[in-house]
């Protein structure tokens, strides 16, 4: 009888330590598991630097090789003593492609900002979702028809907004040409992109994804495309 | 009966043994994967750097290779009036895209934090300088006319943002802080115009950030380091 009970008190005596072990355990399994959370944040970050790192080296490599090409194409030409015109028509086509002076179709966003009756549309939200959209990738982009180019400005003068020196008023079809999905879900990001939270001030945001987007050439009228005070630095 | 109970004890004993057991198997894996992923992560940071350097050097001999395509084509159009203003006019595009260092007239502007302690209920958030506020100087210098403009270095192109991740503010993605140095080359008392009584810089100084604006005759504005290219659009036919 006497046995048992010291027997029995023991055993109970080894449970109580083993659980206050178990619990020590738990307590650091917890610590460490916060632990392994912001290191797994930061591999990931990483992981993004590397991919955008190597992107970035693709690029420029694909770059590297196509110029080389064409200087070896224009070699060849003063070697055989022929004319380059070809060479120069090529390269010509293609600078004012990326420079925005041809006319240009391709799959991408279209958004349309407009007016109603509690809130206006500023030079502002555009200039933002502009940005947002550049940020996403797009190749070419127009307001109301309006190319946008590296030099172009966004202002309210009131009751219009002024792009390239254009007059333009609500609605505001902004057009973007790049990858439709990333374009897309950059403005359409739950609560912080373009879409939720300009809906959320009261203003009238819409976007749509098309396959077929034509943009045109930015207006050559304007003077924007030539340099009066800028020039090359020679080496 | 007692024996009963003594089995009883022994068996939950036994349960509590192996939790006990299995706990451990996972604390010590966790540790592992710890021990692990900072090795992953070193070879990860070693890499990333790996690849920077290849940038850096595949970006120079870019530098070079567009530098003697320029000359080569000049060369090869030297005797033809109508290939020169061709070779002009992709000269003038180049320069446009940003795809070369220019120089000129214009101004600089230099934008800086806000240097003053910050008292305990004022905040923060007005004395430093914003992405936001660095596209509303940049947006008036274009309407200033500027005919090429810079943030730190990184050259304004169709294709740039910019934008802030947590309190970081990235231009052609590639991190800037302050001080911010703007430049801007064009007609300078037009591009001094953005300095006016009731513009933006006035009221980033009433904030307490620091704006300097002065005129230089050779500004000098460096090339876009990144690739300048078309992979969603096409030309209509």
């Amino acid at each position: 009888m006497n046995k048992s009970k010291i027997i029995l008190s023991t055993i109970i005596g080894i449970i109580c330590m083993i659980l206050v072990c178990v619990m020590f355990m738990q307590f650091k399994i917890v610590e460490e598991t916060d632990i392994t959370g912001i290191e797994a944040a930061r591999e990931e970050e990483l992981q993004t630097m590397l991919s955008d790192s190597k992107t970035r080296y693709e690029e420029i490599e694909e770059k590297l090789v196509e110029t080389q090409q064409k200087i070896a194409e224009y070699q060849q030409k003063i070697d055989s003593n022929e004319q380059a015109s070809e060479l120069l028509d090529e390269e010509l086509e293609q600078t004012n492609f990326l420079l925005g002076k041809t006319n240009v179709t391709g799959e991408g966003v279209i958004v349309t900002l407009q007016n109603n009756e509690e809130k206006d549309i500023s030079a502002s939200d555009l200039r933002t979702l502009i940005n947002e959209l550049k940020l996403a990738g797009a190749e070419a982009i127009s307001i109301n028809g309006s190319r946008v180019l590296s030099m172009t400005e966004i202002v309210d003068v009131n009751p219009y907004i002024l792009v390239n020196e254009e007059r333009i008023i609500s609605p505001y079809i902004v057009k973007a040409i790049g990858n439709p999905m990333y374009l897309s879900s950059a403005l359409s990001l739950k609560n912080s992109g373009f879409i939720d939270s300009y809906t959320k001030l009261g203003k009238t945001v819409e976007m749509k994804q098309e396959k077929n987007i034509h943009i045109s050439a930015y207006n050559s009228s304007k003077n924007q495309l030539q340099f009066r005070y800028a020039k090359e630095v020679e080496e | 009966m007692n024996k009963n109970k003594i089995a009883l004890t022994l068996g939950i004993v036994c349960i509590i043994l192996t939790i006990a057991i299995c706990v451990q198997i996972n604390t010590i894996k966790n540790a592992n994967s710890t021990v692990s992923k900072a090795f992953a992560k070193d070879e990860l940071r070693d890499e990333v750097l790996k690849w920077n350097e290849k940038y850096e050097r595949i970006s120079n001999q870019l530098n070079e290779a567009e530098k003697r395509l320029a000359k080569i084509r000049e060369e090869s159009t030297k005797d033809d009036s109508n290939s020169t203003s061709k070779e002009e006019q992709i000269r003038l595009n180049n320069n446009l895209l940003g795809m070369t260092n220019l120089e000129g007239p214009g101004i600089e502007m230099v934008v800086e934090d806000d240097p003053n302690e910050i008292g305990p209920l004022d905040d923060i958030y007005y004395h430093i300088v914003h992405d936001a506020d660095l596209r509303v100087l940049v947006n008036e210098l274009k309407n200033a006319g500027a005919e090429a403009i810079s943030i730190n270095g990184q050259r304004i192109v169709n294709t740039t943002a910019i934008t802030c991740i947590g309190n970081v503010i990235k231009v052609n993605n590639e991190r800037i802080t302050s001080p911010f140095t703007i430049r801007a080359i064009g007609f300078q008392e037009s591009l001094m115009g953005i300095d006016w009584s009731a513009g933006y810089t006035k009221q980033l100084r009433q904030y307490g950030i620091i704006v300097n604006i002065k005129k230089l005759n050779k500004v000098e504005i460096p090339k876009y380091t990144g690739v300048i290219s078309a992979q969603y659009m096409n030309i209509e036919k």
